[in-house]
Formats: structure tokens, sequence, C-alpha cells
């Protein structure tokens, strides 16, 4: 017990606690000056934003407030996801060949066969339609993440190319924020609207204007860090 | 009838959250989280929130708890 308790002490480096509680006093200043910032009436902003909603022609006022009213939150949050699967590559990253000693049972090779099409398009689904229902690139993405998941578990040579990654989420990244600079240049905002979003197309798949194509964008992006997260982690599972 | 159901989740995210903080094996600890995660989709879902109901049964009960497999596989069962 006690040879572990030193083990713990040496894992803790000074530095980073300390850095830890820097960034915390850091979020405590912050959320003391939103905190005395803070309207009167909170429950009126949601109000006044679902008010809005309907100008924008979108059938899923949650994707209008996500993609559209906090667009520049969703770009940081895709940069956040990023910097993430950056890390775990870093330090996960091995490029020894996966080599599982046991084979996978037969029955999850044959039953993965036919899941991962329906996982696949569920999750195309869920990115595509996430303007009119429930779900969007978050969700989509992710859910393609677990079908390549349940693929590298079930077939042993299974790989995505690391070039396909790549080309991905480079071409991702860059048009979201060609579309934002779009925006800028034709409409004077940051991810203005600049595609036609009639109220009277709304609940349409072709409606919403941008908002739609920059859900699909944000679905391939993080379904391509998702994948790239997972597949580190397995491989390196693998290794030791 | 929704409200017994409302009460019944509260419930049992209750007693499966409890359960899931005090198992010996961390891989039971993960599993009863996952059960966490699918309880609060029931519940955000009554509360007519589809979209983080998705987002949880998504993230919060799929990949992150597989995510916390493979790394307890990595790390090897210690405490």
């Amino acid at each position: 017990m006690s040879r572990r308790k030193i083990n713990i002490k040496r894992e803790l480096p000074t530095t980073t606690l300390s850095g830890f509680a820097l960034s915390g006093l850091l979020v405590l200043t912050i959320l003391n000056i939103l905190l005395h910032n803070m309207p009167t009436k909170i429950q009126t902003a949601g109000d006044a934003l679902l008010k809005l909603n309907a100008t924008e022609g979108v059938a899923n006022a949650v994707t209008t407030v996500i993609v559209f009213f906090r667009g520049l939150d969703t770009l940081g949050e895709i940069a956040v996801l990023f910097i993430a699967s950056l890390g775990i590559g870093l330090m996960l990253h091995s490029n020894s060949k996966c080599n599982i000693k046991a084979e996978s049972n037969f029955m999850l090779q044959t039953a993965s066969k036919i899941l991962f099409p329906v996982i696949l398009l569920f999750g195309i689904y869920v990115m595509i339609y996430g303007h009119l229902s429930p779900g969007g690139g978050f969700q989509g993405g992710v859910i393609i993440a677990s079908g390549v998941l349940l693929l590298l578990i079930s077939h042993k040579a299974f790989e995505v190319p690391h070039s396909v990654i790549v080309a991905l989420e480079t071409f991702a990244g860059v048009s979201y924020v060609l579309i934002g600079l779009i925006g800028l240049l034709v409409l004077d905002v940051f991810l203005g609207n600049f595609l036609p979003h009639d109220i009277s197309q709304m609940g349409l798949l072709l409606s919403g204007g941008i908002i739609p194509l920059i859900y699909i964008i944000v679905g391939i992006k993080v379904g391509s860090e998702m994948s790239m997260i997972v597949q580190n982690l397995i491989k390196r599972d693998h290794d030791v | 009838m929704t409200g017994f159901i409302i009460l019944g989740t509260f419930m049992g995210l209750i007693i499966v959250s409890f359960a899931a903080i005090t198992q010996k094996k961390l891989a039971d600890s993960i599993i009863l989280f996952m059960g966490v995660g699918l309880g609060s989709v029931v519940l955000f879902f009554i509360f007519k929130a589809p979209d983080v109901a998705l987002t949880e049964a998504v993230i919060g009960a799929g990949i992150s708890s597989l995510i916390f497999l493979m790394a307890l596989k990595h790390l090897g069962e210690e405490k």
C-alpha cells in the first residue's frame, strides 16, 4: 500500500496541479463577472431567440440556436474536439500494426458486416436531417464513429487510412471557415445566412440556407475526429 | 402516469448512481455509469428535450463508456 502512495505522489507533478488551480481561479473569475452582469429577466432570453428562429426557416429551433445564433461557439467546440483528438494521437500514436492475439468471434464478424451499413446510414440520416428532427452533426458523427469502433473490434486487419481522416477533417474545417467568410463578405456578418432561407420552405429538406450545410460539415469533422480517437485507443490497446 | 415514470426513473437513477460509486471492480462501475446515462436519456426525453436525449444516448451512454472501458483495459484492473 505504501509503495502505491509514493507512486501517486510521483505521478502528480506540482506544475500540473498549480495549472489546474490557476485555470480554476480564472473560471471562477469569469463566472463571477458573468453572474454580476446577468440580465434580471433571464427567462426571456430563450423566448427572444425562439421568436427569431422563425426568420431562418428551420423546423428544429435547437439547430438554429446551435448552428446559427451560436455558430461561432460551435466552431470553437469543433476546435476543442480537434485539439483533444490531436492530444490523444500525440500520446498514443504508434506505427506498429494491429496485432491482436485472439481472433474475434465469428458471430461478431458476421453481425458487424450486417450492422455497419445500418449504423452508417442512421448516422448520415441523423446528420442530414439535423435541421428537421432531433439530432445533428455531433450526434451523427459520433454514431458513425461507433460504427467504425464496431469494425475495429471485429476485424483485426481493419484500419481507417490516416490520409482519408486528414483529407475529411481538413475539408470540413476549411469549408466551415470559408462559409463563415463568405457570409462576412455578402452580409457583413460572420456565418451569415447568405443562401435563400424562405419561411415558406420550412420543413423541407432543402431549407434553412447554410444551416443544414454547416451541420453536415460538423458531422464529417466530428465523425473523423472521433474515429481517430477510437482507433488510436484500440491500436494502443493491442500494442501492450 | 408520466409522473410515476419520472419518479421511478429518478429513484432508479439515484440507486444506480450509488451502486456505481460503491462497486469494487471498476468495470462494473463503468457498466452502471452507462445505466445512469440510459436513465437520463429517458428523463431528457420525457422533459421534451429530444436533442439532448439523443446526444446523451450517443455520447454519454455510448462512446464515452466504451472509451472508459478501453482506457481501463489499457491501465489494467488497479484501484
